[in-house]
């Protein structure tokens, strides 16, 4: 193996203990706006992680949400330009995915008139992640709880737990529920894991 | 906020804590995802992209100043992405030049010069495209040309 560590691998190393994705985001997207061609893949690096949890979020399937994050990653070739505040390239691209999703599991439905649930059922996975689950108790448990809860709950958490810095004024529009109510629902939703994991013989 | 809020939030960032690390654990992207990304991202051309003023002749590099008599200047020709293309001189602390081809209104264009340290020089352009400015531009230098907003620039270059 060569010892060349890249100008890249050097931010990475440096800011995976101190920062999170979005200041590492933003300051790869500032890098490489000024001129360093190498810092989009650490922006690319930081950031596909965190968008492929927003499109698990909306139940697809592997082959579905690489999908979708590739439209929004090539969606960021062609739209770059019209992020204004590099500090919000994380919440541009968050936003992309989840409209990117969204837009699939509309396609989708039409393909299929189906229900969002028995869909994620139905598609194939190589293993599903609730399976995988089951190997350990606590984390069965935990994702036991966060199935019984409804769909747009599920979504919402699965969203939310991935976002810094909430965009709550696009999440409302894409989740059809007022600004206000986002945190208010946040938090009904995590009470009614709470239950779920009681009901389930837990804490 | 009360105590009981304090908890009640306190709880809930721990249980979003830990429906994180659950999600993170039990459904990671595949090992390959980030790489195929960064592939399709390359791929796509953005690599290149943001030397939106691409450099297509420089006197440095040829007899264009022999040609034109012009021994103590340099002349560079830009074209950009979107069509139009900028002519530039630099003589000593003299910088100027012509946007080309943009059918566009002009009061909205300005011609920048950069140096890494982060002077700039920036004016207008007149009706049919011309500018001049004076700058005292040390070390790398490059052009950002911005109309409507966007900003194409060159990539670095010696002076």
């Amino acid at each position: 193996m060569g010892t060349m560590v890249t100008m890249s691998e050097n931010r990475r190393a440096e800011g995976q203990l101190d920062q999170s994705p979005w200041n590492r985001a933003s300051e790869a997207f500032i890098a490489w706006r000024s001129g360093d061609p190498t810092a989009v893949d650490e922006l690319v690096a930081t950031m596909t992680p965190v968008l492929w949890h927003v499109v698990r979020a909306y139940g697809h399937d592997r082959q579905a949400s690489e999908d979708v994050i590739q439209g929004t990653w090539l969606g960021f070739v062609r739209l770059h330009q019209t992020i204004e505040d590099p500090k919000a390239v994380a919440s541009w691209l968050i936003t992309s995915a989840r409209r990117g999703a969204a837009a699939h599991a509309r396609t989708a439905r039409r393909a299929a008139p189906v229900q969002d649930e028995t869909l994620h059922d139905a598609l194939p996975d190589e293993e599903p992640a609730e399976e995988t689950a089951l190997r350990d108790d606590e984390a069965s448990r935990l994702w036991g709880a966060v199935a019984s809860v409804d769909e747009r709950c599920r979504k919402l958490l699965r969203v939310v737990a991935f976002l810094d810095r909430p965009d709550y004024h696009s999440l409302s529009q894409d989740l059809d529920m007022p600004v206000g109510s986002i945190g208010p629902t946040r938090a009904r939703c995590l009470a009614k894991v709470r239950t779920a994991l009681t009901k389930g013989g837990g804490r | 906020m009360t105590d009981r809020d304090a908890d009640d939030t306190a709880q809930d960032l721990a249980l979003l804590e830990e429906l994180r690390t659950m999600w993170v654990t039990y459904d990671p992207p595949p090992p390959d995802l980030t790489a195929t990304m960064i592939a399709a991202v390359a791929a796509a051309g953005l690599d290149d992209e943001w030397e939106m003023l691409t450099l297509v002749s420089d006197s440095a590099d040829g007899p264009v100043a022999q040609v034109r008599g012009l021994s103590t200047s340099r002349v560079l020709y830009f074209n950009a992405a979107a069509g139009w293309s900028l002519e530039a001189e630099i003589d000593g602390t003299d910088v100027k030049g012509q946007l080309l081809d943009h059918p566009g209104d002009m009061d909205s264009v300005e011609v920048a010069l950069e140096t890494r340290d982060g002077a700039s020089w920036t004016t207008g352009v007149d009706e049919v495209g011309f500018f001049a400015l004076t700058a005292t531009p040390t070390g790398s230098v490059r052009f950002a040309v911005t109309i409507g907003g966007r900003v194409a620039r060159s990539r670095w270059l010696d002076v």
